[in-house]
């Protein structure tokens, strides 16, 4: 195997950090056990101008039963006997010698032996419970963690990351998590993986088993993350230690593979159901964009050949001021036209995917005048008012875009108010942002339509009654200033009329210089 | 009789190449055509036009190289036709040395105003000395402007940029330009300077500079003043 490429580079790889704190050597406690018997002993030479022989064996016992607290049977049984020797040698008369005449004394001693073996037993089984239920806890811990962390990833590689982490921290040495590739078959990271090691990664990933082996100097683990229908991903691990899975750390494992297998799961099924909810709504669109274009393509288009045909027709007959107001008719409706498919081909823009706005620091005043410009014909007949503040800051935003929200919103002021009726355009700086604002003395729209009406295709209440909507304007109205970072609303003008006002953002500001051989401070 | 200005249209469409036509002949222009770059070429070299209207769009070569072709070897006003939303294509058409303009679907009156406009850019050319554009007057030498014979302080800054726009009158002038004349070729993408100036120009000249009469925006493009 190339070492250079293989996947675990033993010598650099941290130690496991989860390993469990290094054993006491045995002849440390029979040192401790010792101990504990010099102790009695020496508590029982203390008291014994006071204390009965009996007495002077309780003090022994309480000495074993501490001892048996932290002993394991074996060890506190030996500490028991050695009790008993020093107590009968000591003070067991006769003095100085190992020798029981006593049918009592043994008796206790026999007792104390018992207790020893009993309470060390006792305690060991309650030590390795506790042990059990802490392993127990921090596993279910980790298990949490992993999960909550998992559930907040976006990703895909997010959650193959987040896996990597954990199981890195859990076991040390080095973890890799492969994912299905868009073609359904395990990846192949060919600069991280030998071709051995890829050849086991697929062996796991095909046959959906545990699959261990010693390699490298180290001990190499391949884990199928299954799904309920398919392997989803392998992870791979390289431990210092061979791992069992029937045991606790192999069970954590698995555990983890679980979790990641349900997130994994849990993400495909979102994204099917967000896909199909797309499917749906791109079906839905395309099916009224049809209805709606074919509309409102179709109704300029019968004007213009009706118009133009009956000209043709009946040119030498017809009344001069009839043939020119079929002639405006068709100019009229060929401009229309051409704004319906202004605001298609903005709108197809717009929500292909990827699209990138050409932002350019604008002066709002000359996106106004552009607008009302290019409607200087329909404006010439209404009382119009142009609000902008000298000191307007400039916004950041592609300025026909803008021009073309404008134009909108100004013909639907034209098209459903009274023909003699006040337009007002104005703007003002709310925070990082302009807001403009069209406003018109028509008859409103009623509240609960407010947010409707920038639905795609959704036409007024009002404007149903009159030829001539697309059911398209505020729609990319919305679109624009959406995708300009901005929002949109309509409002009731004081004494009646409708507001619309939307929102760009600033321009950050730049220092500006005086020409170049100029000297002087701009104003 | 002053003999009739020749216009070339150079258009594939055959409508609109007719349209044109006749609304030309209606304005007392003669107006020959071509329907290719190739075919514009070739009718220049025959009998050089006095102004040139340029659809960008041709089948054989692209509009805004027959426009660098045609600046290289003539002198002739060149008024350019696209569509919405070609902004990019206008900015390189007007850099390459073209005149004017017009976005497609236009109204008659527009296209000639813009011939119009153009025609007498010709006529003047650059001029030193006295300027005089609508109601706006300058003068060169003593560095003095007036808007409708008053007169108007400006900063060399505001100046610089007044005395190009008003020698290049009727000719939409981009961003690039103004801003390499006027601060230097390294600041040609700095539109946000010529924006702040261009306000403080408004402010001077026009009665009601959120709705400027005399210095006109090109969206996107550049300025022009009315002419």
């Amino acid at each position: 195997m190339d070492a250079a490429r293989a996947l675990f580079r033993w010598p650099n790889a941290p130690p496991p950090t989860s390993a469990r704190p290094a054993e006491v050597p045995r002849w440390h406690l029979y040192l401790l056990a010792l101990c504990f018997v010099a102790v009695s002993t020496l508590v029982a030479i203390v008291v014994e101008p006071y204390a009965s022989i009996e007495d002077e064996a309780m003090i022994y016992l309480l000495g074993d039963t501490l001892a048996a607290l932290r002993f394991d049977p074996k060890l506190s049984v030996f500490t028991a006997l050695l009790s008993i020797l020093t107590c009968d040698f000591l003070f067991i008369p006769p003095r100085m010698a190992f020798a029981l005449t006593d049918a009592r004394k043994t008796l206790t001693f026999l007792a104390m032996l018992v207790v020893a073996a009993l309470v060390s037993g006792l305690s060991q089984r309650l030590r390795v419970q506790e042990q059990t239920a802490s392993r127990a806890a921090q596993a279910n811990k980790t298990l949490y963690e992993l999960n909550v962390e998992l559930s907040r990833s976006p990703e895909l590689s997010d959650l193959a990351a987040v896996t990597k982490r954990r199981l890195q921290r859990l076991f040390g040495g080095e973890v890799l998590v492969l994912l299905k590739d868009a073609e359904g078959k395990l990846e192949r990271p060919f600069q991280e993986l030998t071709a051995a090691e890829l050849a086991l990664a697929e062996g796991a990933w095909l046959d959906g088993e545990f699959s261990a082996h010693a390699a490298n100097g180290g001990h190499a683990v391949w884990l199928p993350v299954l799904g309920k229908s398919e392997p989803l991903a392998v992870i791979g691990l390289r431990l210092s230690a061979p791992l069992d899975p029937r045991s606790e750390e192999g069970q954590l494992l698995s555990a983890c593979a679980r979790e990641l297998s349900a997130a994994i799961e849990r993400m495909q099924l979102a994204q099917a159901m967000q896909r199909a909810v797309l499917a749906a709504e791109t079906e839905r669109m395309r099916s009224s964009l049809l209805s709606a274009v074919s509309h409102d393509l179709k109704t300029p288009l019968a004007g213009i050949v009706a118009s133009g045909t009956t000209l043709l027709e009946h040119r030498e007959k017809l009344d001069p001021q009839v043939s020119r107001s079929l002639v405006s008719t068709i100019v009229r409706e060929g401009e229309r036209l051409g704004q319906v498919l202004q605001n298609l081909l903005s709108m197809s823009r717009l929500e292909s995917s990827g699209v990138r706005l050409r932002r350019t620091p604008e002066a709002v005043e000359d996106i106004v005048a552009a607008a009302l410009g290019r409607l200087s014909d329909a404006l010439a007949l209404r009382p119009l008012v142009v609000d902008l503040p000298a000191d307007l800051p400039w916004i950041q935003a592609e300025p026909a875009l803008i021009e073309q929200v404008l134009l909108n919103l100004l013909e639907n002021a034209l098209r459903y108010t009274p023909p003699s009726s006040s337009i007002e355009v104005s703007a003002r700086t709310v925070g990082g942002f302009v807001a403009l604002k069209v406003a018109d003395s028509g008859p409103g729209i009623p509240e609960g339509e407010r947010d409707q009406v920038f639905e795609q295709f959704y036409r007024g209440s009002q404007a149903k009654k009159r030829d001539g909507g697309v059911g398209l304007g505020l729609s990319i109205c919305r679109a624009v200033v959406r995708a300009h970072g901005g929002e949109i609303g309509i409002s009731e003008r004081e004494g009646g009329g409708t507001v619309v006002e939307f929102t760009l953002p600033l321009s950050p500001p730049v220092r500006v210089p005086a020409a170049a051989g100029c000297c002087e401070v701009a104003v | 009789m002053t003999p009739r200005p020749v216009v070339l249209v150079v258009e594939d469409d055959r409508e609109m190449r007719g349209v044109l036509g006749v609304a030309l002949r209606g304005r007392g222009y003669d107006a020959i055509e071509a329907a290719t770059g190739r075919q514009a070429l070739a009718k220049l070299r025959e009998a050089p036009p006095h102004l040139m209207i340029l659809d960008l769009g041709l089948p054989d070569i692209d509009g805004v190289d027959v426009a660098t072709h045609v600046r290289h070897e003539h002198d002739l006003p060149i008024i350019v036709l696209s569509a919405r939303g070609e902004e990019e294509q206008q900015i390189r058409a007007l850099d390459a040395g073209v005149n004017d303009f017009v976005t497609k679907p236009f109204r008659e009156g527009e296209l000639m105003a813009r011939v119009r406009a153009a025609l007498r850019y010709a006529a003047h050319g650059r001029e030193l000395g006295e300027l005089q554009v609508g109601d706006i007057r300058m003068d060169t030498v003593r560095r003095e402007v007036s808007v409708n014979e008053v007169p108007v302080e400006l900063t060399p800054t505001e100046f610089k940029l007044l005395h190009i726009l008003l020698s290049e009158a009727g000719r939409v002038v981009t961003h690039h330009q103004l801003l390499s004349e006027v601060w230097g070729p390294s600041y040609k993408s700095e539109v946000q300077y010529l924006r702040v100036y261009m306000r403080q120009l408004r402010a001077k000249v026009e009665e009601d500079a959120s709705r400027p009469r005399r210095i006109l925006t090109a969206l996107g493009v550049g300025y022009r003043v009315a002419h």
